[in-house]
């Protein structure tokens, strides 16, 4: 899928990825990756800068816990206001996309009048 | 190989130590995992994949740094408020001390800082204006993807903002200064100067504050990061 085209909707998907539950940046990725069918190939590093900017605005909160291997990890949830904001988004989505949709379609023939 | 490549994306962005470390934690762990689930033998090319896929950390470097800058620049918002706060509630306490303590001006003194009076309060007003414009300002920009132009002409115009609402206050603090000193002048130090002079300081370490901050902030501005 066309890069730009994702970027646009990159807080979206990340939103919808942690709707599964709390996650740490690796398996969010690895969410993405598996939901949208493999379909998504961005550059791994651009989700944690989104990671960052949805927990400064509100829509996500973080914690720091120490995984198996011994690693320092950051733990991301979604806050209530995050999930009330994905609501919303799927909301814009669905219509935007059946919008889209309609467009798109192969125009249905007209009977030609002589 | 993975050492370099966090040092290439944590440097750029040392004028916020706290972020670069956590960076810097957060991607590593990312890495490791990475190369962990790598399926090949080969822990150098598992390790190349791995940074690869990551992305460019110049790019990667700005983004991170628009979402520090976005969040710095907030809190500086909210510093200029507070510090206007604390003026406000630290003159209007001088005043009511002076008032209780019958410590009134000569009227030759009275002549002489009618001007410094006038620019004081229309100064402080200004201050205000502009301090809560900033703020609203701040507060309606949305945090970019990216560190773009577009987003450091936005920064820029703020900080001149913010600092030209400190300048006032600095102004309205020289003035406040000057009438309390006259205020002041001819009386035997005592206790009873306590609140004047510690408002004073408070007055002067609320404005010395926000000036080291902002000039902090212009300093330590990442200008090498490009959006990519």
């Amino acid at each position: 899928m066309e890069g730009e085209m994702l970027k646009g909707h990159l807080d979206m998907i990340v939103l919808a990825a942690l709707s599964a539950g709390p996650a740490h940046g690796y398996a969010v990725i690895e969410e993405i990756r598996r939901r949208s069918g493999e379909a998504f190939d961005l550059p791994e590093g651009t989700v944690y800068p989104v990671l960052h900017r949805l927990e400064q605005s509100g829509l996500l909160e973080s914690r720091w816990v120490t995984a198996d291997s011994g690693r320092r990890r950051r733990v991301y949830t979604l806050t209530r206001r995050g999930e009330r904001a994905l609501t919303e988004r799927r909301a814009v989505w669905r219509q935007f996309s059946d919008a889209v949709g309609g467009l798109l379609a192969a125009p249905r023939s007209k009977g030609r009048t002589a | 190989m993975i050492p370099q490549y966090l040092d290439s994306l944590c440097d750029p962005l040392r004028f916020d130590p706290a972020l670069s470390r956590c960076v810097r934690q957060e991607v590593e762990d990312h890495l490791r995992e990475t190369v962990a689930a790598d399926p090949t033998d080969d822990r150098l090319e598992a390790q190349r994949h791995a940074i690869a896929n990551f992305g460019d950390p110049r790019v990667i470097a700005a983004q991170f740094a628009a979402v520090s800058l976005s969040r710095r620049s907030r809190r500086v918002g909210a510093g200029v408020i507070v510090a206007l706060g604390t003026v406000f509630i630290a003159m209007k306490a001088r005043v009511t001390w002076f008032a209780a303590m019958q410590l009134t001006m000569s009227d030759d003194w009275r002549a002489a800082t009618g001007i410094a009076l006038a620019i004081d309060r229309y100064a402080f007003w200004f201050s205000v204006i502009v301090g809560i414009a900033g703020w609203v300002y701040v507060d309606s920009l949305r945090v970019p993807t990216a560190l773009d132009p577009a987003y450091r002409r936005q920064l820029r115009r703020y900080f001149l903002i913010c600092a030209t609402a400190t300048s006032a206050l600095g102004v309205t603090v020289i003035c406040d200064g000057i009438m309390t000193t006259f205020r002041l002048l001819g009386t035997e130090l005592s206790l009873d100067h306590l609140i004047p002079i510690v408002s004073m300081a408070i007055e002067l370490g609320c404005t010395g504050t926000l000036a080291v901050h902002l000039r902090r902030m212009a300093r330590r501005a990442p200008s090498g990061l490009s959006a990519g």
